[in-house]
């Protein structure tokens, strides 16, 4: 019993950095076609841009948090105005290609940066442990959870409740349209982008305490992103959260329970299946086959 | 007839390369003749069908591994552990093309992508069969008529020859009907289904005939380097094999092999740029998606017919499909 | 109206139902076509012609009813199949294969017809051409054409899969008054030439009128009137259905 709370705990925290990465991946996806394959690497520089201000600059905590999602919200732009704009009329396998060609160049800038050695990102509550039922379950695990909850709750007010967030959702569904309405389209789009570098920033930083910060570990994430977004439904932001939480409980319950070898296969297993009996996923709108 | 000379332009320059350049520079030539075999295999599913595939790398790997075991396991000659290592990646390929073909675009991209992730995962951990990560060493080498195919130069006229008959049928199924059929249901599905084209059939074809070169490019690989591992066949390769056809020009067995050819060697040629080479690889991947969409095939036609021959009524103008 | 039964009927379907989620876009139609007959199916916008052409076709299955081509039922049947049993279909604003030529894409249709040989094949494409005019554009790319001449490409194209049943979607639409004047003139010496049966979709009034020798008249998902060009043009109904619920009314 104690084991599997804090299995259970570590499956959710970890879920919560995927839940994190695809509701990233979505949000792009909804507001500007794109399938962003360097999703991934979005949080790996999430967690390197904790690395340079929290380890390499050496700020406090508080500050040093801001600074990297200052750098984050920086890269977003930067990542708009370079690689959306000129990919943004392409097919779908060039936009595949191309943004799986800059995440080969963010990973190796990063390599030339920080080197191949592992850092370890420290949490605000390193080493602090939580009694529940018998189990101990590190602080930081339940902290990821909270705060992630915290976010998905800011964002559905940010989508739901602000002007903002409602213009971004009407160019999301009809650019043209809301061009005409007088929508600033482009800064809207700019903004998703920064919005989406901003939510990997954090998953990054969350992810850092918990495995280390290792140039390589984008395409991981991507990997169970992608597997997170299908399973919930392609396009859809509940999807995105209840297919994350799936796949970061698949992985910790399958790697203690079935094989730690084969736990990766239990999501992927369960995304293609969900692609070959129900490619809307969970949450996702019907495929509609009418013309 | 102009496809066929400058695919014979092509492999005649790669055998006049293989009397000039270097033992270095004929490893490489043999790892781009290998990827040319795999990426004209692509050419069929997403050049002629449109099917996104980024599990290309898993059928190369279905096909190495099978006659690695075969030759390892079993003792087969590596001529014949090539013929079921490729008919049963075919098979394979039929199997999971059925289901898996309802399925268009970026989720068809992403289903082949989370299979190649599953052969890496089965691959690396069936231990007894595959050796795990520690792949399977001593694969032999192939034999012709009492003389060892070995060294890099012999294996590359040998994997010329492959390439010049793959490229040869490749071209006649473009000139053939299910050529134009395949083509056909890339352009518009529902109007060649109208024209009696069975959709998904053809579709299934496609994905199979690109499984079977890339599991011939698989054997050319395990008896080229005579050893195997799952990070040789894994996702990043899948998305390579994709890169070079995009990059030489889809739809274009020549653009396929020049596409391989320089992927193969740009990292190479970036080496002198020191450790961020691939960084700036990236970057060039990207400028050649943005400034060539058609590849450098697409750049050549352009080049040889600088002006599109203008529509022959002012009806013309009208908002029609554009390839 | 029992031609449905008669023994020279090519295609028939009885009681069509086709809903999309509560709308019902077809309700109970029947369409019977006899061997080499010429048919148009006329309506207002969104009576539903395209909906029934879909469901002939395969492209949309029916919610209830039955499609038997030459005595055999193909409702359950994919496009494809119908197409190879003998049906054949042009679209709206024609839809051709950009990249294949203009022989290629007849060379794509006439494959159907199996155990021809690539030079038969080529050469039996290249026939059809030259009947159409066309023989001389044949290793154009379709960017060359013009919408006219890629309208009479996509017509060849299905007549080179010798259907039985050809159902013309709105052929003339777009083209300009000498093209149309071509068109006709062509489906009249096909029919002559080739005995195929033809169901038109079109709203050039002049074109169904001079064609058909059968009008089929569908609107909001009903078929309202059948006749004779001459019939259908006193039928009331039709008239109301033209001109809205108001003339009729003012009719009476």
């Amino acid at each position: 019993m104690a084991d599997l709370i804090q299995l259970l705990t570590n499956g959710l925290a970890l879920g919560s950095v995927y839940a994190l990465a695809a509701i990233g991946f979505v949000i792009v996806y909804s507001a500007t076609g794109v399938v962003n394959f360097a999703a991934g690497q979005f949080v790996m520089l999430g967690t390197f841009a904790g690395v340079a201000t929290l380890v390499n600059a050496g700020w406090p905590l508080p500050v040093g948090y801001a600074g990297a999602l200052a750098l984050m919200a920086l890269f977003g732009l930067l990542f708009y105005a370079v690689v959306y704009l000129p990919l943004s009329k392409s097919p779908v396998v060039t936009i595949i290609i191309g943004t799986v060609a800059i995440g080969i160049t963010l990973q190796n800038a990063a390599l030339l940066t920080f080197g191949s050695w592992p850092f370890r990102l420290v949490s605000p509550v390193e080493g602090m442990m939580l009694e529940v039922a018998g189990a101990v379950i590190p602080l930081h695990a339940v902290a990821v959870v909270v705060a992630t909850a915290l976010l998905i709750g800011l964002l559905w007010l940010l989508l739901n409740r602000t002007a903002l967030g409602i213009a971004m959702r009407a160019v999301a569904q009809d650019a043209r349209t809301a061009r005409l309405m007088g929508l600033r389209v482009n800064a809207l789009l700019a903004f998703t982008w920064v919005l989406a570098a901003l939510l990997a920033g954090i998953a990054g930083l969350m992810l850092g305490p918990m495995w280390f910060a290792d140039v390589n570990m984008g395409d991981p994430i991507a990997l169970k992103a992608f597997a997170a977004t299908i399973i919930g439904g392609f396009g859809s932001l509940p999807g995105a959260i209840a297919g994350g939480l799936f796949v970061g409980l698949a992985e910790v319950l399958g790697a203690s329970y079935v094989s730690s070898a084969y736990k990766d296969l239990i999501a992927f297993g369960a995304m293609i299946l969900f692609l070959l009996v129900r490619p809307q996923g969970v949450f996702g709108e019907r495929i509609q086959d009418r013309g | 007839m102009r496809s066929v000379l400058v695919l014979a332009a092509l492999l005649l320059a790669g055998l006049a390369l293989s009397f000039v350049v270097s033992e270095y520079t004929l490893r490489l030539l043999n790892m781009a003749v290998i990827a040319a075999v795999a990426v004209v295999g692509l050419n069929f599913a997403f050049g002629y069908a449109g099917l996104i595939s980024l599990g290309h790398s898993a059928f190369v790997g279905l096909g190495a591994y099978g006659l690695a075991i075969l030759t390892t396991k079993a003792g087969w000659s590596p001529w014949l552990a090539a013929i079921p290592a490729v008919a049963g990646t075919g098979l394979a390929a039929a199997a999971l093309g059925y289901p898996l073909l309802r399925l268009k675009g970026h989720y068809l991209a992403l289903a082949t992508l989370g299979l190649n992730v599953s052969f890496g995962i089965v691959a690396a951990n069936w231990i007894e069969l595959t050796g795990g990560t520690n792949g399977i060493a001593q694969i032999p080498g192939l034999t012709l008529a009492g003389h060892r195919i070995e060294g890099e130069r012999t294996f590359l006229w040998f994997g010329l020859a492959v390439l010049a008959v793959l490229g040869l049928a490749a071209l006649a199924i473009h000139a053939s009907r299910l050529g134009r059929a395949m083509m056909a249901v890339r352009d518009d599905e529902t109007a060649a289904a109208m024209t009696g084209i069975d959709v998904t059939g053809v579709s299934v074809a496609a994905f199979v005939l690109s499984a079977l070169y890339a599991a011939v490019a698989g054997c050319l690989f395990a008896v080229h380097v005579h050893f195997v591992s799952p990070d040789d066949f894994n996702v990043a390769h899948a998305i390579t094999f994709l890169s070079m056809l995009i990059v030489g020009g889809e739809g274009s067995v020549a653009g396929a092999i020049v596409g391989a050819a320089l992927l193969t060697f740009l990292p190479e040629w970036l080496r002198v740029l020191g450790e961020g080479y691939l960084a700036f690889f990236g970057l060039m991947m990207l400028a050649i998606l943005v400034f060539l969409p058609t590849g450098i095939v697409g750049l050549a036609r352009r080049w040889r017919r600088p002006v599109r021959p203008a529509a022959s009524a002012p009806g013309g103008a009208r908002p029609g499909v554009q390839p | 109206m029992n031609a449905a039964m008669s023994a020279e009927t090519v295609l028939a379907a009885t009681g069509i139902t086709k809903r999309f989620g509560g709308l019902v876009a077809l309700a109970e139609v029947d369409l019977s076509v006899g061997d080499g007959e010429f048919v148009a199916l006329i309506g207002p916008n969104g009576a539903g012609k395209s909906t029934l052409l879909n469901v002939l076709t395969g492209l949309s299955a029916p919610t209830s009813g039955h499609i038997v081509l030459d005595g055999r039922d193909v409702t359950r049947l994919p496009t494809h199949r119908r197409i190879r049993a003998g049906l054949g279909r042009t679209f709206q604003h024609g839809r051709l294969f950009p990249r294949l030529s203009v022989v290629e894409n007849i060379m794509v249709g006439a494959a159907n017809r199996t155990g021809r040989s690539e030079s038969a094949l080529r050469r039996h494409a290249l026939a059809q051409l030259g009947r159409m005019g066309l023989e001389h554009m044949a290793d154009q790319p379709i960017s060359a054409l013009s919408y006219g001449n890629r309208r009479m490409v996509e017509l060849t194209r299905v007549l080179a899969g010798e259907p039985r049943v050809l159902l013309l979607d709105e052929p003339a639409a777009g083209l300009n008054l000498g093209e149309v004047e071509d068109l006709m003139a062509r489906l009249r010496a096909i029919r002559a030439e080739d005995r195929v049966a033809v169901v038109l979709i079109e709203h050039n009034m002049g074109m169904v009128m001079r064609l058909a020798e059968r009008v089929v008249v569908l609107n909001f998902g009903r078929r309202i009137a059948e006749g004779t060009p001459a019939e259908v043009q006193a039928d009331p109904a039709v008239l109301a259905a033209y001109l809205g619920e108001g003339a009729a009314h003012a009719g009476h």
